[in-house]
């Protein structure tokens, strides 16, 4: 089979690990322990998209997860096709939304550099910004040289942090495959979710436990 | 779209192969061979896409320090399109048709008359109209063969893949589930498992 045909026959794969992800973040209340990045927090906000062929159901709101709409959708038949997340690791929050069929990522909000947008202006109460004055005394390649190099700056803080992320997300992924092509998907996690998704209760130990010993590498409350 | 200013939105995509070394001289004087060349009105090209700085839509001749930033190669991936908008192109046209039937001294012009003169007066609009001007920045991580595109819009993704491969001889392969899994490895057993995979569904019916 070419590259690109094994590539758009399992584009469906990004839906069912938004559904997992959704999932398991209300079993275990928003907490999970990864192997690689510890204890993160994760759960759903903003925006939730589910689809099945031309039928969308959207839902917007700051847990658009938890109403009845987005269970009945599933229901239905449809799966998530782009979900927003907040995430925090230790000290870091930070929100994306993830498209199912090409993990790409959108509206990534990195806090420890977007606060930077409300920084106070030149000359205000605690700018580190050159004042006026002292702009004077600077030549213009002096300006455009310091814009480059906080420029360069910026620009190296953001990428660390969305490699942070993505490798956070690699690492769920990573975890979401095993389970996934393994038989216990079927057995222990889709007649989870079923229950789930119907509005019955899912206790995460007798979840975990139905998975086998050994079978997650560390997660769960 | 932009990698240094308000939340981020981007695709991921891969060079295809191992990770090649990418000495700054070739690949600048590449970037320099394959930079934006902005379109003419007299002549037929309707969008031109090429490199410009990184951040920087009309600097079409970055320099070292503005491509090489760490491990990474910044570029801009700037499309320009020729963007009539339609009401007035019809306008102009009625105007000049009419003028043509009346030096004519006809009633009605031809399939092809049609065609020409619609070809002349798009060309007259494009001396009046500039182009429309698109950048996306884009940041190559050679090390780990990462691409971002910092757009997630399909147009400038395949521009992106074109250029890349005219510029760089190296073919990328867009971020999916598929791919993500390859890059994990797979074994012999999870491959299989893969290929028997079924969507799944929790639909009441298939209960």
């Amino acid at each position: 089979m070419q590259l690109v045909d094994r590539i758009e026959k399992r584009r469906f794969v990004g839906r069912e690990l938004l559904l997992w992800l959704w999932f398991e973040s209300e079993v275990f209340d928003g907490t999970r322990t990864t192997k690689d990045h510890g204890d993160v927090g994760l759960w759903l906000v903003r925006e939730l998209s589910l689809s099945s062929g031309k039928e969308v159901t959207r839902i917007q709101g700051a847990a658009p997860a938890l109403g009845r709409d987005a269970k009945e959708a599933l229901l239905a038949g449809k799966l998530p096709e782009r979900a927003s997340f907040k995430v925090s690791m230790g000290e870091r929050e930070a929100e994306l939304t993830i498209k199912a069929e090409t993990l790409g990522l959108s509206g990534v909000r990195l806090p420890t550099v977007l606060d930077d947008g409300d920084a106070p202006a030149p000359g205000e109460l605690g700018s580190t910004a050159p004042t006026r004055a002292r702009r004077r005394r600077t030549t213009v390649e002096e300006d455009a040289d310091r814009e480059r190099d906080e420029a360069a700056l910026a620009f190296q803080e953001r990428m660390s942090l969305a490699r942070e992320i993505e490798s956070l997300l690699e690492g769920l992924y990573a975890e979401f495959l095993a389970l996934r092509l393994s038989p216990r998907w079927g057995s222990a996690v889709v007649p989870a979710m079923r229950t789930w998704a119907s509005g019955g209760r899912v206790d995460a130990a007798r979840y975990l436990r139905a998975q086998g010993p050994g079978a997650r590498g560390g997660r769960g409350a | 779209m932009s990698a240094t200013r308000g939340s981020l939105t981007y695709a991921r995509f891969f060079v295809r192969g191992d990770a090649p070394e990418v000495p700054p001289a070739r690949a600048l004087r590449a970037v320099h061979l394959h930079a934006f060349r902005p379109l003419v009105p007299d002549e037929e090209q309707k969008e031109s896409v090429g490199w410009c700085r990184f951040g920087e839509a009309f600097d079409l001749q970055p320099g070292q320090d503005d491509v090489f930033v760490d491990e990474f190669v910044n570029l801009g991936l700037r499309v320009d399109r020729w963007a009539v908008p339609g009401a007035l192109l019809r306008a102009r046209l009625r105007d000049a048709e009419a003028e043509l039937l009346a030096q004519k001294g006809r009633e009605r012009l031809t399939r092809a008359e049609k065609k020409e003169l619609k070809e002349q007066v798009s060309r007259r609009l494009r001396h009046e109209l500039p182009p429309r001007t698109r950048a996306f920045d884009v940041s190559w991580a050679p090390g780990s063969g990462v691409v971002r595109l910092f757009t997630q819009a399909a147009g400038p993704a395949l521009a992106l893949g074109e250029l890349f491969k005219r510029t760089f001889k190296l073919e990328l392969v867009a971020e999916s589930p598929y791919t993500l899994s390859a890059r994990l490895g797979m074994s012999a057993a999870r491959e299989a498992a893969w290929a028997d995979a079924e969507p799944t569904t929790l639909l009441e019916e298939a209960r």
